[in-house]
């Protein structure tokens, strides 16, 4: 209802307040006019007011609606007061709509609708009750007097038709009769709301239906007084209307004393220094909210449904005409959830708190829950890592320590003990000059080290991170392993190295020695054949002879020298070819089992230089009387095997050219074994990665 | 002019002898290392050397510095398949009359470095 409206439904009262009062004090038949002016104007403004501050209220409710209806129905009843005899009549047929329209509001409170079909009935006959019936009771009787007392002054009943005096007093039975049910049908009603109740909607309900309970008692006695004396009817009247008066304020008490409660606690909890996790939201608002099954459920994004305080599911239920849920969110997110009593939806003011203290909780909880979850993120990160942890004091003692495996650490030798007690004093040294370091600048520390143990030494990195102001962490891993197959791969590039330099130092040598001295001889054959040519044709031809001898011899050399350095055949006929030059080559049969093709070119190459000196090995040897080769490809690798029928007992570290075979293989990061138990012949089976 | 011959190759020996020979040269004795060279001097009293560097044994430079410590040492002419460039200074500093790579050794060679 607009503000207008509002004003004009006020000015509305105001005036038949105004001309209520007028008919009172005019009346020729009214006993005590100024009393019945002043209850009638202030019953009615009571009535019309309170309906109008409901109505602004709580504008969906009927309720005010209806109890300022009571209010303009109770004017009207003044016009019962009305010495002209037609405004009379029309105000004893009006003079009792007041009691359906109080019927109506009673039963139709909180929500100002009608619930039960029962309900319903009850005050669809009191409604019929007050008109029909008493209409055609009007019908009967020409002089019916005041507020149900005699009334010699009174105008005369202008809708009487007959005089039927049976007639109008079986009506007037029937009337009150009904009127006497329908009180106690109101009454077992009110009773059973109220019991029914949720503690928060007997915060509004209370006094409401007490009031009510009195004013509909006290007409139920009116209504049996009427039959034995007139004058208590008169009496007990003006404990009725007093009673009536009560009612609305009963609301307003209602209103506002649950609308105190609320916001007081509620902002006492607003207001609290400390904030509130849900759980304690929950409590907070069962006490606010006078309501102890109110429940608080949150959204949860990773299971994508609600749930409570406790962390367990929470379905929203369906509403129910006590309990409703009101979903709290945010833009477009559900948020949280809150089961409560279908009364605080009465209040939007109140729930809007509610929906405060509600976000307050989240905001705590929502800390809270990313906290525990960095915890234990944190926790199943130290768990996960399987080195030593120390915390360390800045003075060097051991605080605490984490093994990987418990047998690993005496904890009576390691808490309390400090640094210099458990580590050789250089170390210990180095350990607390590097952790004072980061703790003074917040700075991870690394320490590479090396213990001796009886079985030898073991190669250990430290980590040191500062933990505090004044202790630091040391983390330390067993790197001996890695240092180990450091040592071996720097062995390993400085045996291919040396090999390298080594295979140049032959290739010079070989050059030096076998083609360059030959070509020297040629020369100097040539010179002497040249001097010779004249005086000695003969022995100069003789020396040309030798000099080509020569330098085939030369060539061959060179031929040999250059397939040392790289086979051609490799490069130019594939690994098929070249296995079988070899095996032309060797002095021994040699059987080649379906080569494999389509290798890599560095995989070909290593396989045939595998072949090459383990044939050589074999004709230095073995005594051997045949070799079978087989280059084959499995999962991915290539494997090249030698296998000799000799004496066997070669020792794969002997060599340098075992061992330069084996870095070759691993720096293909293959490996190469060798089977040579004496008397059993020698297998040389190398597997070399493709990719 | 008595002539040593000192060199590990055979091959070089012979074609050397013959060479300097048919040049007038008398090549008194051969020798296949330092310790061989040093002692066929002591034997033999050539002349001449022709001395290879790379020996296995002693290098040629320093049996050469030896040499030239006798009361009356030969005349050494050191020889190589590699350039003189490859020896450094040892050439000059060791008392040798001079060098000649293998392949342009003749007799006139060895009489023009003899002076």
């Amino acid at each position: 209802m607009t503000q207008r409206l509002l004003i004009a439904a006020w000015s509305v009262a105001l005036a038949a307040a105004a001309a209520s009062m007028a008919f009172v004090l005019t009346s020729n038949h009214e006993d005590d006019p100024a009393a019945r002016a002043a209850l009638i104007v202030g019953l009615g403004l009571v009535f019309v007011g309170c309906g109008l501050v409901a109505i602004v209220r709580r504008p969906e409710n009927r309720t005010g609606m209806l109890m300022a209806l009571v209010g303009f129905f109770w004017f009207l009843s003044a016009l019962a007061d009305a010495n002209n005899r037609v405004v009379y009549s029309v105000g004893i047929a009006l003079s009792l709509l007041v009691y359906g329209a109080f019927a109506h509001l009673i039963l139709s409170f909180p929500t100002g609708r009608l619930e039960t079909p029962r309900d319903r009935a009850i005050v669809l006959l009191t409604y019929f009750d007050v008109t029909v019936v008493q209409w055609a009771w009007m019908l009967t009787r020409q002089h019916i007097g005041s507020a149900n007392a005699p009334c010699p002054d009174c105008p005369d009943n202008v809708f009487a038709v007959t005089r039927e005096h049976a007639l109008s007093s079986s009506l007037l039975t029937v009337q009150r009769g009904v009127g006497i049910a329908l009180v106690w049908a109101a009454l077992a009603v009110l009773y059973r709301r109220y019991r029914n109740a949720t503690p928060a909607a007997r915060l509004t309900l209370g006094p409401v239906v007490l009031t009510s309970a009195v004013t509909i008692v006290l007409i139920a006695v009116m209504l049996v007084l009427a039959w034995i004396s007139e004058s208590a009817t008169h009496t007990i009247n003006w404990f009725v209307l007093v009673s009536f008066a009560t009612v609305p304020l009963a609301f307003l008490v209602g209103l506002l004393r649950t609308r105190l409660q609320r916001s007081g606690i509620l902002r006492m909890i607003v207001e609290s220094p400390d904030e509130l996790s849900l759980r304690e939201a929950e409590l907070a608002l069962k006490d606010a909210l006078g309501d102890p099954t109110v429940r608080l459920a949150y959204w949860q994004d990773d299971v994508q449904g609600y749930v409570n305080v406790r962390g367990k599911p929470f379905v929203v239920p369906e509403d129910t005409p006590t309990r409703v849920t009101t979903k709290v969110d945010y833009g477009d997110k559900p948020v949280a959830a809150l089961l409560h009593d279908r009364a605080l939806l009465e209040d939007p003011v109140v729930l809007e708190e509610v929906i405060g203290v509600i976000r307050m909780g989240l905001e705590k909880d929502r800390g809270e829950r990313a906290l525990r979850a960095t915890e234990i993120r944190s926790r199943a990160l130290l768990e996960a890592i399987p080195d030593l942890m120390f915390r360390i004091s800045a003075d060097g003692r051991y605080v605490d320590y984490r093994a990987p495996n418990e047998f690993d650490l005496i904890e009576s030798e390691v808490i309390g003990k400090t640094v210099w007690q458990r580590l050789p004093e250089d170390l210990a040294d180095e350990f607390m000059t590097a952790g004072r370091r980061a703790i003074a600048e917040r700075q991870v520390q690394t320490i590479e080290y090396q213990l001796g143990f009886g079985e030898g030494v073991r190669h250990y990195e430290g980590r040191i991170a500062a933990s505090g102001d004044d202790e630091f962490v040391l983390i330390v891993r067993n790197i001996s392993d890695r240092k180990l197959q450091e040592q071996e791969l720097q062995a390993s590039r400085a045996r291919i190295v040396a090999a390298g330099d080594e295979e140049r130092r032959r290739l010079e040598r070989n050059l030096h020695d076998g083609a360059q001295q030959r070509l020297v001889s040629l020369s100097l054959s040539l010179r002497l054949a040249q001097t010779q040519l004249q005086k000695n044709p003969e022995m100069a031809e003789q020396l040309l002879e030798s000099a080509r001898e020569e330098l085939a011899q030369a060539l061959e050399e060179l031929r040999e020298l250059a397939r040392g350095i790289h086979p051609a055949i490799l490069t130019d006929r594939g690994l098929d070819a070249a296995l079988e030059a070899l095996a032309s080559r060797a002095p021994l049969p040699v059987e080649i089992e379906q080569p494999a093709t389509n290798l890599p070119a560095r995989v070909e190459a290593a396989a045939y230089y595998v072949v090459s000196e383990a044939l050589a090995n074999v004709a230095k040897y073995a005594e051997a009387s045949s070799v079978r080769i087989s280059v084959a490809q499995m999962n991915g690798a290539a494997l090249v095997e030698v296998s000799d029928d000799g004496v066997g007992g070669a020792d794969p570290a002997g060599g340098s050219g075992l061992r330069g075979l084996a870095d070759r293989v691993a720096a293909l990061n293959g490996t190469l074994e060798v089977e040579s138990e004496p008397g059993r012949g020698t297998t040389i089976r190398a597997e070399i990665p493709l990719g | 002019m008595r002539v040593l011959i000192v060199d590990d190759h055979p091959s070089f020996r012979a074609s050397a002898r013959k060479l300097l020979e048919s040049e007038g040269y008398e090549v008194v004795g051969e020798a296949a290392d330092g310790a061989e060279a040093l002692a066929a001097v002591e034997e033999l009293h050539p002349d001449v050397v022709l001395l290879d560097i790379q020996l296995p044994d002693l290098d040629g430079c320093e049996v050469a510095a030896r040499l030239a410590e006798n009361e009356d040492p030969p005349r050494v002419i050191l020889t190589s398949s590699r350039d003189a460039g490859d020896y450094g200074a040892c050439i000059d500093k060791c008392g040798a009359r001079g060098f000649v790579p293998k392949a342009e050794l003749s007799g006139a060679v060895l009489t023009t470095l003899l002076g």
